[in-house]
């Protein structure tokens, strides 16, 4: 069986209200999603309380997550990335504290095998990006790993919003553009 | 082509589908892209292409294990019996995010509400050893007409709800998604549905016992495959409370 349809069976048990398989699929995905969600909220108490959030929605929706639709990581991923950046929205003012990822801890997750059936899709993507102009690749990536919104990112390179915004928006367009 | 050929061809509803998608906008402007998620189709397919093409990208993030308190804490929430009121510190800005999706709900589904009340009013008790009795619901339309669009009748012997359909299908290329709404809580997908035939729909087991008398049922239209959140994103185009027949 390989690492997707066995994230997929997880997910079935969980749609089926079977507790041991909500705890197996964590086991295997919750390093991934830790790491989604720590990269955007910095803080570890918050990044907890979202992760804890994010499987309380995964077992509430596992009833319909289509296989045939999208990988199953993917998914999840999603769910994860977009918990995380609503709750660093609703922050408000209060300043994002930077963290140097690389000196975090990475265990690796015990299932990470299960994880490699979303990788090529992830190697197309980020290959696109790195055609692009590096410097508008890194304002992107800061953009969607970091959560950082447009107004952060113009304070940050201490650029006009509007050219931002368009290397973005160009940046987008081209990756898009490779992947089609 | 040059990068400003390429820039200028970008209609603005594509350019803020971007930008959302991204999550790269905040304070008015993401307000604003929030409201036309729910009332633009066209902008909420834009969206959906975009949070697709993106998605791969988080696959290229490195694992952290988080420590093992996070499983208790979910195993708590959710196994233990219900907890009256969550702690704040994870709900606060759910509730918050919920009350602005809904509130446009609220509106459309007020006609029908007060109806559902007027007939709870006149309701003798039911005997406790009767049947599980049906629950149905009228789904008005939000839209200013406020048409009826969808009965849904939930049988809890089957556990299954009829939806039949009363106006033709208004989901334009979107995949309608049903939702359950009890109380306060956050709305819970019953999963995506099809809006041009009659047909049973089968509720998972575990959330049948929230098909009660004044849950609200809803209808928003999603991405292909369903809301990518766990929560509505796209316009609520109907809904109704459920009401004891």
């Amino acid at each position: 069986m390989s690492g997707a349809l066995n994230i997929v069976s997880h997910l079935a048990g969980i749609a089926a209200g079977d507790r041991a398989a909500l705890k197996h699929l964590y086991d295997a995905t919750s390093a991934k999603l830790f790491g989604i969600i720590l990269r955007i909220l910095a803080e570890r108490s918050e990044a907890e309380d979202v992760l804890q959030e994010v499987y309380i929605t995964v077992w509430r929706k596992a009833a319909e997550f289509d296989a045939t639709r999208a990988s199953p990581i993917t998914w999840m991923a999603t769910i994860a990335r977009n918990r995380a950046i609503d709750r660093l929205r609703a922050r408000g003012s209060r300043p994002t504290t930077t963290l140097d990822l690389a000196a975090e801890v990475v265990e690796p997750s015990p299932a990470a095998d299960d994880l490699i059936d979303s990788a090529n899709d992830a190697r197309r993507v980020t290959a696109a990006l790195d055609r692009l102009d590096p410097r508008h690749a890194a304002i992107i990536r800061s953009a969607y790993y970091e959560g950082m919104t447009y107004q952060a990112l113009a304070e940050r390179e201490g650029m006009p919003i509007g050219t931002l915004k368009s290397w973005v928006r160009r940046g987008l367009i081209r990756m898009r553009g490779e992947l089609a | 082509m040059s990068d400003d050929v390429l820039a200028d061809m970008v209609p603005d509803g594509d350019a803020v589908a971007m930008d959302f998608a991204l999550g790269a906008l905040d304070g008015p402007a993401l307000r604003a892209a929030e409201l036309r998620l729910r009332r633009d189709s066209d902008f909420a397919i834009d969206v959906a292409r975009w949070q697709a093409d993106l998605a791969p990208l988080v696959n290229a993030v490195a694992p952290v294990a988080p420590p093992l308190a996070v499983w208790s804490c979910i195993e708590s929430e959710l196994f233990r019996g219900p907890i009256a009121t969550p702690p704040p510190s994870v709900i606060a800005r759910g509730v918050d995010s919920t009350v602005k999706l809904w509130r446009g709900l609220a509106f459309g589904a007020s006609a029908v509400a007060a109806v559902a009340l007027a007939l709870l009013v006149s309701r003798p008790a039911t005997p406790i050893a009767a049947p599980p009795p049906l629950l149905a619901a009228s789904m008005a339309s939000t839209n200013a007409a406020k048409a009826v669009m969808i009965t849904a009748t939930y049988d809890p012997a089957r556990g299954a709800v009829i939806l039949t359909p009363a106006a033709k299908d208004a989901s334009g290329g979107l995949t309608p998604e049903l939702w359950v709404i009890v109380g306060t809580d956050k709305p819970v997908s019953l999963g995506v549905i099809d809006l041009h035939d009659p047909q049973a729909h089968r509720v998972p087991e575990v959330l049948r016992s929230r098909l009660t008398n004044g849950a609200t049922l809803a209808i928003s239209l999603e991405p292909d495959g369903g809301s990518p959140t766990g929560q509505p994103t796209g316009p609520v185009v109907a809904a109704g409370k459920l009401t004891v027949i």
